[in-house]
């Protein structure tokens, strides 16, 4: 995590100590008293290794079964899962959907975030409140979200599909959710709606925290405004926008909601993430331990990307 | 960076544009909801105002008025019959108890964790908050299929205490490393001066401490029940007979036709909470959503 407000250096050691000192109870060993960390993160910690790393290990115990569907038993067979992977056509597309849909999620909610944020980066009045709107969308539960976008691109009523038809982008024999090629943008289009705001009010936050000096010496030096932006505003923001786009791509990269609600993967597979193909192993064919397979596979590829990203960017919390 | 006087208006109008193409799907929403079926489903009327208003999606889906009586009160036959259950009124309140119940047991949970990270120094401190910190990243998906097995076993599959426990796992990490930053921003010579006069560590934590950070836990507390309130994923695969807001709207749509007028009602009912509890907060937003990161 950041700077030194994490280090808690001397002074928090002297004060265990003088605690320790003046208020111990006889009897109690120390590391079960309140001068000692142990007592404090314990119950988080049990509430989080029973309901997280125990699943998880669980999971990974049950991905070694292999599920007969006629007996409904699961002797072990370490291997069947992680080999079906591998021929599994609807996996790789999967995987393709999923990198997919996150890289141009990000690319186009960071981008458009910046641009509303250096919008609304504005002292004067009425920019406060067209702040405070833009967080609205960020608190609709996702899976209305959802509906909303079902609704307003239903092929027949819906407004926005009225919308596209008139501008003769699509015609009413194709709605953009019912077609393979243009599903993908009818559920992204849920996604940039919902988490633009979130780019903005990062990149806001980011923007008022610039120091004031290099930009005085820039424009004294004569540098526009796009250069300002670049040399300046970029790098110097370098480290807030690492800690963005990483925090939406985990969080896009194990997108469920929208896909459900408005595709449920289809038309056919076309719009099928991981996590939606692992949904859907478990609610229709109850394969229990091939859907935790490829669950597992979903966080497995996140640890591997997050941990790239992380070091390329040398992101830091 | 800020720009001449010259382009203020035209700046101001294109801000305005922007975010009024951001609030479209919600006016839209809000709109879909006291329009007559008849004017949903009409799609050469998908014009703003082309409809007279009508509360009966609102008194279906919050008052448990029976749909084909609303249909016929309205005059409007069409569409009348179907047997499924739009009375949302159990739903709701089941809504509000697991947010209510997880947004409790998370921050009773996560005080005291937050206090220790940010108030002790021990070994293994940094690698406990990345463990933290990586929990929140953890798809739910990946622990989705043991938890079911898990809950079936501790009889805590499709009831509230379940939900309540689940929300408060995946709330729990964010709720720490919130919490952590806002204890951090409490200088530790108060935590010293508490125990020069003789307070234990838990006196100094309760009396000195915890109420300086009251604005901290009031925005993280508001953060966990957005979260929980809007959670989808776990309800629906932990659920049957119970349902939380966002499962049940999705409900909703059958294969026979969807029902908008009753989806858009739930819907907007749905998000008016989290608004006006997100305008509470909205100075500490940021900096819940990167986990305490980010400070305004």
């Amino acid at each position: 995590m950041r700077g030194r407000a994490d280090e808690p250096g001397g002074k928090a050691m002297t004060a265990v100590a003088v605690g320790g000192s003046v208020a111990r109870r006889p009897g109690l060993p120390r590391f079960l008293t309140s001068e000692h960390p142990l007592p404090w993160l314990l119950p988080s910690t049990a509430m989080m290794v029973v309901f997280g790393v125990y699943p998880l290990l669980y999971a990974i115990w049950l991905s070694l079964h292999k599920r007969n569907p006629v007996t409904r038993l699961s002797p072990f067979n370490p291997t069947w899962n992680w080999a079906k992977l591998f021929s599994d056509e609807r996996v790789w597309g999967a995987i393709g959907h999923t990198f997919l849909y996150t890289a141009v999620a990000i690319v186009i909610e960071l981008v458009l975030g910046m641009l509303i944020a250096l919008l609304l980066d504005s002292d004067r009045r009425g920019y406060g409140l067209l702040r405070a709107l833009m967080t609205l969308p960020l608190v609709v539960p996702p899976a209305v979200t959802g509906m909303m976008f079902l609704l307003m691109l239903d092929g027949s009523f819906g407004v926005l599909s009225r919308g596209l038809y008139a501008t003769g982008l699509l015609s009413p024999e194709t709605p953009i959710l019912a077609r393979a090629s243009t599903a993908f943008f009818g559920v992204l289009l849920a996604d940039i709606w919902q988490w633009t705001p979130f780019m903005v009010l990062i990149m806001l936050a980011g923007l008022r925290a610039l120091p004031k000096d290099p930009f005085e010496a820039a424009a004294i030096d004569g540098a526009s405004a796009a250069q300002a932006f670049f040399r300046l505003t970029l790098p110097l923001m370098s480290r807030i926008i690492a800690l963005a786009v990483l925090i939406r791509g985990v969080d896009l990269f194990r997108i469920y909601d929208y896909v459900k609600v408005m595709t449920d993967g289809g038309p056919g597979t076309a719009t099928e993430t991981l996590t939606a193909y692992a949904g859907t192993i478990y609610f229709k064919n109850a394969d229990f331990p091939y859907a935790s397979t490829v669950a597992l596979l979903t966080l497995i590829l996140l640890i591997v990307t997050a941990n790239i990203f992380i070091k390329i960017f040398r992101v830091r919390f | 960076m800020r720009p001449s006087l010259s382009g203020g208006v035209l700046r101001y109008a294109v801000s305005i544009f922007v975010v009024a193409v951001f609030m479209f799907p919600l006016f839209w929403w809000g709109l879909s909801s006291i329009k007559p079926r008849s004017a949903i489903f009409d799609k050469d009327r998908v014009v703003f105002f082309d409809f007279v208003p009508t509360g009966i999606n609102y008194a279906v889906t919050l008052l448990g008025q029976s749909r084909s009586e609303a249909a016929t009160a309205a005059g409007d036959t069409f569409g009348v019959g179907g047997a499924s259950s739009y009375d949302s009124r159990q739903t709701i309140i089941d809504s509000i108890v697991v947010a209510v119940g997880s947004t409790a047991l998370t921050m009773l949970l996560a005080v005291f964790a937050a206090y220790a990270l940010s108030r002790f120094a021990f070994r293994g401190r940094q690698a406990y908050l990345g463990w933290v910190l990586s929990q929140r990243f953890m798809p739910p998906v990946a622990i989705i299929v043991p938890i079911v097995f898990m809950f079936h076993f501790l009889g805590l599959r499709d009831t509230l205490g379940g939900l309540i426990v689940i929300d408060s796992l995946i709330n729990l990490p964010i709720a720490v490393l919130l919490m952590k930053s806002f204890f951090d921003d409490v200088p530790r010579d108060i935590d010293e001066a508490a125990m020069i006069d003789g307070a234990t560590r838990l006196q100094t934590f309760a009396r000195a401490v915890l109420p300086m950070v009251r604005g901290g836990i009031a925005a993280t507390a508001v953060l966990c029940f957005i979260f929980s309130w809007t959670e989808f994923l776990l309800s629906l695969f932990l659920t049957n007979s119970i349902r939380t807001l966002p499962v049940k709207i999705t409900t909703f749509v059958t294969s026979t036709g969807s029902e908008w007028g009753f989806i858009a009602a739930l819907g907007t009912s749905a998000i008016v909470p989290s608004f006006i509890f997100i305008l509470l907060v909205q100075k500490q937003l940021v900096r819940g959503l990167t986990f305490g990161s980010v400070k305004e």
